[in-house]
Parts: structure tokens; sequence; C-alpha cells
């Protein structure tokens, strides 16, 4: 059965938009129908773009007279609200006063337009990508419950098919869990491979900018647009940038899976465990050899990462507090600012030394394995104002559980994809996270493919 | 005599009302514990994760 072309992904629409059997105005269109229809309830759009069909046009006319400028020519992508738009007011999601945004593009989204992408509006973050929850953004899978964070809007316009992708930043694993509890794909390349340029800091040694989407295929189009070197991102590397949909067919057999036994599978959710590990033995039986090992230094990685994390917030948020707009933000936002001074300066330091140390006990782990696998996040999407959850049988804080699996390929800056492998039995997304050598961002989608090419998970679509 | 120090005020830079402070301190606990975790690593000889570019300033206004 074809799928509405609000839910088709840019693999299948590109080539009807480049031939013209569709029309950008058209697609653009049903996007829109589809925020007005929706959205009232879902709350993933903080605004929608008074241009958009607009820019659908301009793309058509440039595709009739034959200047295609490729996959994205003529496809809605919705923006997270913390990357700056010419056209398009930048919140970053608080409503504190005296904080305002530039209109100018980000390195991203000047990357997009030239692409001909039509960015169809803005959508809603956590609070300057703090947290994980995304209030007010609803999950297309379940009303009731959280699409996660901080580019909560991002997962949940894209599952509920009001965009055809999305942009979204990840500090802690604000793309992949997202994308994991609302079924779709989201990809954290390596640190410096996307330009940060116009993104409003978090954390400037964590924060990642990248994709939302369908597919791995789509990802893989995102990324050919947003990879790339830009002096305007201290953090960004001048190294080869590929087309990334050129491996995704390659088999992966005689590839080696490494699976990290401690952390990562420690303390799941049933479900969360059983999809997962049948992940993991469909793409053996691909041919690919699985390799378990273990990482003990991960036990020290969430002291590490608040420290930095918190360090970096409270500096980039020094003015405000000292002005005293903090008590504007958020309750939850509002405490970890203010508690980022207890971070001291030894602290910060000490987590940057034990980042160099993890990041050498993973250069060690990929000399015997080419990916490693295991899950996104150990729960599922849990009840809006929920803040304890079960896992593995034990109460435990959100907080803590949701990005326990995401954390540490921020600090270790290493590519990370979230593709969703299975349901849980309440009928809730879970995610395979998928992770790679530095800037091996080719393999990562190829074993990525791989797993998604056998399933069907992301031709379900939620029922709203 | 000159007034001694407040820990949070003078050296953490802490301003906020006693009440405020109290509940930040109750929510940094967790995070403390992580923290004080990580303060026990023999690091030493590790160089942090951090390099000081003095050539970075002349990247900017490169091309895009």
């Amino acid at each position: 059965m074809t799928q509405p072309l609000w839910a088709q992904p840019i693999e299948l629409l590109a080539p009807k938009l480049k031939t013209g059997k569709l029309s950008p105005v058209a697609l653009t269109q049903a996007c829109l129908d589809r925020i007005a229809q929706v959205d009232g309830k879902l709350q993933s759009f903080i605004h929608v773009s008074s241009t958009a069909l607009e820019q659908a046009r301009t793309a058509e006319r440039e595709i009739r007279a034959g200047t295609w400028r490729g996959p994205l020519h003529g496809i809605p992508v919705a923006v997270k609200d913390n990357y700056l738009t010419r056209d398009m007011p930048t919140t970053a999601g608080t409503v504190a006063p005296d904080i305002s945004f530039p209109l100018r593009d980000s390195a991203a989204a000047a990357r997009l337009r030239k692409a001909g992408a039509v960015l169809i509006g803005k959508t809603r973050t956590h609070e300057f990508a703090w947290g994980n929850v995304t209030p007010p953004v609803r999950n297309p899978w379940d009303f009731s419950r959280v699409p996660s964070g901080s580019s909560g809007g991002s997962g949940a316009a894209l599952a509920a098919g009001l965009c055809t992708a999305a942009l979204g930043s990840d500090t802690g694993g604000s793309i992949r869990m997202p994308a994991s509890v609302t079924n779709t794909v989201g990809l954290k390349a390596t640190f410096g491979r996307v330009s940060r340029d116009g993104v409003v800091p978090h954390s400037w040694s964590l924060d990642h900018a990248g994709p939302l989407a369908r597919t791995v295929a789509d990802a893989a189009h995102m990324l050919n647009v947003l990879a790339g070197y830009d002096a305007a991102d201290p953090a960004c590397q001048a190294q080869p940038t590929p087309d990334y949909t050129k491996a995704l067919r390659k088999p992966i057999k005689g590839l080696r899976l490494g699976v990290c036994r401690n952390h990562f599978f420690e303390r799941n959710q049933e479900d969360v465990e059983r999809a997962v590990e049948q992940a993991i033995s469909d793409l053996a039986a691909q041919g690919a050899s699985v390799h378990d090992f273990k990482v003990p230094l991960l036990e020290y990685g969430l002291g590490a990462i608040f420290a930095i994390e918190l360090a970096s917030s409270t500096a980039y948020h020094d003015v405000s507090l000292r002005a005293g707009r903090t008590p504007h933000y958020q309750p939850d936002v509002r405490s970890l600012v203010e508690i980022g001074r207890f971070v001291t300066g030894p602290d910060y330091l000490k987590a940057e030394q034990y980042r160099a140390v993890l990041m050498e006990e993973f250069r060690k782990v990929f000399d015997n394995v080419d990916v490693i696998l295991g899950p996104t996040t150990p729960i599922t999407a849990w009840k809006i104002g929920e803040w304890t959850v079960d896992v593995g049988g034990k109460q435990e804080s959100v907080l803590a559980a949701s990005w326990r699996f995401t954390y540490p390929y921020n600090l270790t800056g290493l590519p990370a994809i979230s593709v969703p492998c299975g349901f849980d039995r309440a009928g809730l997304p879970i995610g395979l996270q998928i992770a790679a050598r530095p800037f091996d961002e080719t393999m990562l989608l190829r074993v990525a493919h791989a797993y998604e090419r056998e399933h069907e998970w992301k031709d379900r679509l939620p029922n709203i | 005599m000159s007034t001694p120090l407040d820990p949070y005020r003078d050296i953490l830079g802490v301003e906020v009302t006693p009440e405020r402070l109290e509940e930040n301190l109750a929510a940094f606990d967790d995070i403390r514990r992580e923290i004080e975790k990580l303060r026990q690593l023999d690091l030493t000889e590790v160089h942090p994760a951090i390099v000081f570019e003095p050539t970075a300033p002349y990247r900017k206004g490169g091309a895009r």
C-alpha cells in the first residue's frame, strides 16, 4: 500500500521530485495540512514558516527549469528551535525576558537552503536544550507520554508526518533519545563532522548538530548536506566528506560487531533488552561476528558528563545568572544552571582527564570491532510528569536512566545512530544504538541500513 | 578584623537566597556523589582532552 506523502521518506520522494512526478508544493502542502490537523494536540512546532509554500514554489520552478540541487531539493525539513534562522525567530525554548537571538542562518540552515530544502518551521526544544522531556510536546505513539528530549519537537513532528526530516542537537543524547522513543532514525555524527555555528550553545565540547530522519538512507542524505568543514565552528574538522549513501547496501558479512556487556546491559526494561538482543542476533545472521567486551571505566562517566555539562552551561548562562533572569527559566533548567556553580575547576579538569582515558579505551576496543551495538535508551517513552520509572525491576529516576547509553558517545565524540528495532508490549518504540570509529559514519550507516532493510519497523506509523 | 569569606557567595559565586541554596544543594546531592566517584581516580599523568590551539583565531573567517 502506498503511504501518504507526509509519511514517505526522502529516498522515495526525491526521484519523484526530480522527475516532476511530484511537486514540492504538493509535498509541502501535505505537511502543512498535517500540521494543521494534528499539531494542536502534538505541540511539536513553536513556529511554522510563513514562507514554506513560497520556498516550495521556488524549488518547483528550479526543478522544472532543469536545476535539480540534489535529493533534498523540495523536501520539507523542520529545524530545532536552537538553530538560528534568518526568516524565523529562535527562542531556544525560553520565555525568559531580555534574551534574544539574531535573525541569521546557522551553518546547518544555510547548507539545507543551498541544497534546496524547504525549511518548514521550528520545532520545540527543552529549554536551552537542557533536559529530556521537551514540554509541552507529546509523543505521537501515546499522547500521554513524552517524546524525550531535548529534540523532542523534531522527533514528534517527524514521527507524526509533519515534516520529512528534521534537525536536532545532541549534548548527552538529545538526537538519539527522541529518535528511539518515536520510531525514527537519529544520527549524531563525530564531534567536528557537522558545524554548530549558529546553534545556541549548551556545552561547547559535548554539543553536536545533526539530523533526525525517517530512514537510514534519509539520514545519509541529510549528512551529505550537513557534513563539512566550517571555520566558524572551532571544533569543526577538515575531514574528507564521502557520499554517505554509497556504502549503504554493502553486505556486512565479515564485519565484527562489538557488544559492551557492562554499563549498556546491566539494567534495561525487559522488552528493550529482548528487542536489542534480537537485533544483534539478526545482524549476526547476516554473516557478522559478535564480540562481547567490557569497559569498566564507564562507571565514572556520569560524574564526568555532569561536571562538564553543568560547568559549561553555567558559564554560558553566567550573565543571565548575574542579571537575575534564571528565576524566569523552567524550574528544572533553573536548578541545573544554578547548581553548575558547585562544580569546581579541578572537577571539570578531572572530567576532561577522564575523558581522554575513556577515548583511549574505546580506541582499543575498535582494534577488535567495527561497530558497537546496544540499546539507545534502557526505557521506552515514559508518562508525562513521571520522574521515576521501573528499570529492570528497580525504580530509577528518568534523569539518570534515559541518557545512560547515549552520553558515553558525547564524552568520546564517537559517531552514533539510533535505529528503530521494535516495540514494547505497550506498543512503544525501541531504539538500537550503533557507534563507530571517529569519522567512520559510512560504517555506522552501512550496519544500520543492513538491520533496517531486513525489518519493517520504519513502515509503522503512529495511529493519530 | 575582616569578615570571613562565605564559601558559597564569595568563593563559588552563588548568589541565591538561603532557601534556594538549600534546594539547590539537595538537587546537587546525587550529582555530587557521581563527581565524588570521579575524584577517586588517579589521573595525574593524563593530559585532559583539551587542546589549546594558538592558531585558532587565524582560521576564523575561512571558507565554509
